[in-house]
């Protein structure tokens, strides 16, 4: 039996979920009875928003009869079992057996880190890339995440069924871009099939064989670990050496602990029990591990009785660029116990997205609370979603912020999270900002428009090279705090969606940078606080004021909304006192339904965060989100 | 109390009129008489207005025959509470009762006449009120509306702009309105009030001057202004959400409020509750007694669809009333009836914390204000703390400029009278509200 470890990496929506979906049915790990879209996608929200966040590995076994003609190719192997049946078998008359395990991948730009660590556990990708749309930023940068690790890819155009689809440009582009030979893609539709059993022989044929064990010792990749509320933590591994069987004692030989398998097996999508998992083959394990906590993807994991010598080479844990506050949405008489809830929805979690960091903070405005750190602003609020609607926690979420260095006089450096860290002026030397590399693809007619928009961002201008006929792409320098303010939206806006990006942090340089106080009524909010550009501070001061101007009620007496740097005012406005809170009409006779609507309204008082004598709504402390004019 | 509690007709009710209703039996038998008020609601419209939330519905079917004699049905299970006393005020709204024709309006009143002792209202010192529509009011209907008793009516002119009456739905032409109470006059109905309605989408200042002007030039001594409310479910909000029309703003609609207050007070009609104006205020006579009978907490009986009843569970008011609320449904109050009485959508039961919110919700809106010592003292045996509460929001309040205190009273101010929701919200939220 051979064996081929693979990935599917493309830029977000360009199709590679249904293309997983589509191989498994082909391979008839699924019948098309129980085909439902997305088979990989676990999460609900993944579902919904149609996207893949946590990378899921599968393992199927296909049929192949190497260097048969594209015509005696079938979409179905037929001699493979239906459904997770046998995960044995040999070679037949339809050819030589092979097993598949592939992983499917996450699109979108904050989950980068998942890409990667799924690239570790294979020895090729399938690259692929949308028929109508071409290739897109995230398709270079997934590229060439697989071109760093040695990967063999296969360049796959899908979406080929689509009228609009223009697949034999797509693949010039992908000769242009990437260097990879524009013959040597593969056209398909996922949706209806077309092209799937080439791809499935070009799978067997061109992705090479892991390769033959360097030692005896046994050495498994943890790529991917979830938390199940039943048996805890599930490790997905990659076997390089040896092989592992319920019962054996292994060790993890990055944090030195040691547990029992009591589970192993396969995704077929559905979980199978195997015997062992031996090199090259991809499969779960369970070992009665607690918390994710106890698991570090990217450690190996090797016997206790008979370690390896040295670990498989790791990858970079993932880094938190965005950070934002996390505080329960409650009642001023529920704060103890609805903090309590939040923790606990937290700390759950975190046992199954281990990549977003919490500490616990308190404010003034909004009290206890958490500072989250995110992976970038689709994992903050993907994570807030999860809080609320896998938990049942209502939250309140301040502006995000990015990690500054602060120099402080006699050296040292301070990593500040959030505005209120910010050591009082005249302490410190100099404030250091986050600098993204950030390359955009976009259509020719709108690079003025983009370019204009980098540079407001306060962008630095490095390069710009030729995508296709009628697209480029472009690569600026702008730091990470002016990325998470609607940069992304602004693009997608300004290029009618066609406009995609990518970033990757490169360095943190010093600049101008200054806090800008909130004062509501006279009282400084904390919560509302932001650190920009001097330059930038009274448009980004004045634009907040305005924005909590439309949140707030009018109250019975005026509110000043000032912002302010130190002592400075630098911008102001008012919300005027209400004239007017009376309905006219008293129902007739229907006492009670005047009565109750007075005592809603009265709760809904209730729900607001109160700063002196000011009821701010929770949405205010959004405003701050996005600096949409 | 007395009389059984808690009759089900037929299992719990939900309120589609098959599932079976709860009765109005358990409310009103558990009353204290005697009553001294009655209100009638009468649902049929000649069309549905988009703003109104009130039950009513075009009636395709000519039900007016079959609801009438259910409805005298209904008063006969009730009239039992009123007796021993004449009644004081009967308010018969709707929905449209002008729009019944004169046979039932005959059959009603002379039914009405026998259950009930109108000898105070025949005398002029009761008030026995009917809603009017311009259009529905003839002469020939008055004439048997005053035949039967009514001493009142109140015209819904709403507006005497024809491009506000097409913003609200109403499809009478402004001219029928002084003819109508010209009608009404003639037929010897003394006391005739106008309904307006104002802040209507595109409505600017200077008009809603001319309508408050064109009212006072109509000869009224009552005039009730109801600024256009968005009431969920309506055909109105659904046009606002809709982005149709942009709504007045706050300001000019508190402008609008105060000019009515000005224009009405120099011609001496003042108001004494925020939506409505008498000549010579509370006690000139011409307030609507009736009304007046709900926001002092007094005792009345309902019949009818979607009328609300409240009667006191004995002699000492301080341990509150029950209120129920009919069924806003037709075809479960023809087709259900516990001895007469009608399915209920809701009963609350008497509590004390609860009739005090209520007596500050209602009394802040009347000019004459709350007794302060009074509602103290029975908020603090609702519930100990909350008179003290209440002292010290009334205090803020004060302070603020909503409330005034004087003679033992509390009264919104000039200020107050805009916020009289909010007052009422301050002051409500201190008694037995977790």
């Amino acid at each position: 039996m051979q064996i081929r470890n693979f990935s599917i990496i493309a830029h977000i929506d360009h199709g590679k979920s249904t293309l997983a979906d589509r191989l498994m049915q082909a391979t008839k790990a699924v019948s098309a009875r129980e085909a439902r879209a997305q088979l990989l996608d676990d999460m609900d929200i993944e579902r919904e928003r149609g996207i893949t966040i946590k990378a899921s590995a599968v393992t199927v076994m296909h049929h192949h009869t190497p260097g048969a003609a594209a015509d005696d190719l079938e979409e179905n192997d037929p001699a493979a079992p239906e459904g997770e049946a046998a995960l044995t078998g040999g070679d037949n008359a339809h050819g030589q057996l092979f097993m598949l395990n592939f992983i499917d991948t996450p699109g979108h730009v904050d989950f980068n880190y998942e890409v990667s660590r799924a690239l570790k556990a294979c020895e090729g990708a399938l690259l692929v890339v949308d028929a109508t749309q071409g290739v897109q930023a995230q398709t270079v940068v997934n590229a060439y995440l697989a071109i760093n690790e040695n990967l063999t890819l296969i360049p796959v155009i899908n979406k080929i069924d689509l009228p609009s689809a223009r697949a034999d440009e797509v693949a010039m582009e992908i000769e242009q871009v990437l260097g990879l030979p524009a013959e040597d893609c593969i056209h398909v539709s996922a949706k209806t099939g077309i092209g799937i059993p080439q791809l499935l022989a070009a799978i067997c044929e061109r992705l090479p064989a892991p390769a033959a064990p360097r030692f005896t010792q046994t050495r498994g990749l943890i790529f991917d670990a979830q938390y199940d509320d039943y048996r805890g933590v599930i490790v997905y591994a990659r076997m390089f050496d040896g092989s592992l069987k319920v019962g054996d004692k292994i060790r993890m030989m990055g944090t030195g602990r040691s547990f029992q398998i009591t589970d192993i097996g396969k995704r077929t999508p559905k979980p199978v029990r195997v015997p062992s998992i031996g090199p090259g083959e991809a499969g779960y394990i369970v070992a009665a591990i607690r918390s994710l906590a106890d698991v570090r993807v990217g450690d190996t994991i090797t016997l206790d009785n008979d370690p390896a010598p040295e670990a498989l080479p790791g990858y970079k844990p993932p880094t938190q660029v965005v950070f934002c506050d996390f505080y329960p949405a409650t009642t001023a008489d529920a704060k103890g116990s609805d903090f309590e809830k939040l923790r606990d929805a937290i700390e759950k979690l975190s046992l199954n997205d281990s990549s977003f960091t919490y500490i616990p903070v308190h404010s003034e405005a909004l009290g206890f609370g958490f500072r989250c750190g995110f992976l970038g602003l689709l994992h903050m609020e993907i994570t807030q979603e999860r809080l609320e609607r896998e938990f049942q926690t209502e939250v309140v979420q301040t502006a995000p912020t990015v990690t500054y260095q602060v120099v402080m006089h006699d050296g040292s450096r301070l990593e500040v999270h959030n505005p209120a860290e910010l050591p009082k002026p005249g302490t410190f030397d100099e404030i250091r900002e986050p600098i993204c590399k950030v390359e955009i693809i976009l259509p020719n007619e709108n690079i003025g428009d983009v370019l204009k928009l980098c540079s407001e961002r306060r962008g630095v201008f490095k390069s710009q090279s030729v995508v296709g006929e009628n697209r480029q792409m472009l690569t600026w320098e702008i730091p990470l705090a002016e990325l998470i303010y609607d940069f992304y939206d602004k693009l997608k806006a300004m290029t009618s969606g066609y406009g995609t990006m990518d970033y990757e942090i490169t360095d943190f340089r010093p600049n101008d940078l200054v806090k800008v106080d909130i004062l509501i009524n006279g009282e400084k909010v904390e919560a509302l606080a932001l650190i920009c550009h001097r330059q930038n501070a009274d448009f980004r001061g004045r634009i907040l004021l305005k924005k909590l101007q439309k949140q707030i009620d009018r109250h019975q007496f005026e509110i000043p909304l000032q912002a302010a740097i130190g002592g400075k005012i630098i911008a102001r406005e008012t919300i005027k006192a209400f004239r007017k809170d009376v309905t006219a009409k008293c129902y007739g006779g229907d006492v009670s339904r005047k009565r109750k609507l007075l005592e809603k309204q009265k709760e809904g008082k209730k729900k607001m965060k109160s700063v002196g004598r000011v009821d701010i709504p929770q949405e205010a402390f959004m405003a701050v989100l996005d600096q949409g004019e | 109390m007395n009389g059984p509690v808690g009759i089900t007709v037929s299992g719990s009710g939900r309120g589609d009129g098959s599932l079976g209703w709860t009765s109005a039996r358990a409310a009103v038998a558990g009353g204290h008489g005697p009553v001294r008020s009655l209100y009638v609601h009468t649902p049929f419209c000649v069309h549905k207005c988009h703003y109104c939330d009130f039950y009513s519905f075009v009636d395709q079917r000519d039900q007016q025959g079959a609801f009438v004699e259910r409805l005298i049905e209904e008063l006969r299970a009730q009239a039992p509470l009123a007796s021993g006393a004449p009644l004081r005020t009967i308010f018969v709204g709707g929905g449209t009762p002008s729009l019944l024709r004169e046979d039932v309006w005959r059959r009603l009143l002379s039914e009405m006449n026998g259950l009930f002792d109108l000898s105070l209202i025949r005398s002029g010192a009761g008030e026995f009120t009917v809603e009017c529509n311009p259009e529905s009011a003839t002469a020939e209907l008055l004439g048997v509306l005053r035949a039967g008793g009514v001493n009142r009516v109140s015209m819904g002119a709403q507006s005497f702009e024809a491009r506000h009456l097409r913003t609200l739905e109403r499809r009478h032409d402004p001219e029928r309105v002084a003819e109508a109470l010209d009608l009404a006059a003639r037929a010897g109905v003394e006391r005739r009030s106008i309904d307006l309605i104002y802040a209507v989408p595109g409505q600017t200042l200077a008009e809603w001057e001319a309508d408050v002007r064109r009212a006072l030039a109509l000869g009224t001594t009552h005039l009730s202004c109801y600024n256009l409310t968005y009431e969920p479910n309506t055909a109105m909000t659904v046009r606002l959400k809709r982005g149709e029309f942009t709504p007045v703003d706050d300001d000019l609609e508190a402008d609008m409020f105060e000019l009515a207050g000005a224009l009405l007070a120099e011609r001496g009609l003042e108001r004494y509750e925020v939506s409505n104006y008498a000549l010579g205020g509370i006690r000139g006579g011409q307030a609507c007694a009736h009304n007046l009978a709900y926001w002092r907490q007094e005792s009345w009986l309902a019949a009818g669809p979607s009328a609300s009843g409240h009667v006191w569970a004995g002699p000492d008011r301080r341990a509150g009333g029950h209120r129920w609320k009919n069924a806003p449904n037709l075809g479960a109050y023809l087709a259900q009836s516990d001895g007469g009485y009608a399915p209920v959508a809701e009963h609350e039961a008497p509590d004390r914390a609860r009739a005090v919110r209520e007596r500050i919700m209602t009394g802040v809106r009347l000019s004459e204000g709350l007794d302060a010592a009074e509602v103290m003292a029975d908020a603090e045996a609702a519930e100990p703390g909350s008179g003290t509460r209440l002292a010290a929001a009334a205090a803020e309040l004060e302070a603020d400029g909503w409330l005034a205190s004087a003679s033992g009273r509390w009264r919104v101010t000039a200020r107050g009278w805009l916020g009289a929701d909010f007052v009422a919200r301050k002051l409500m939220g201190c008694v037995g509200v977790a």
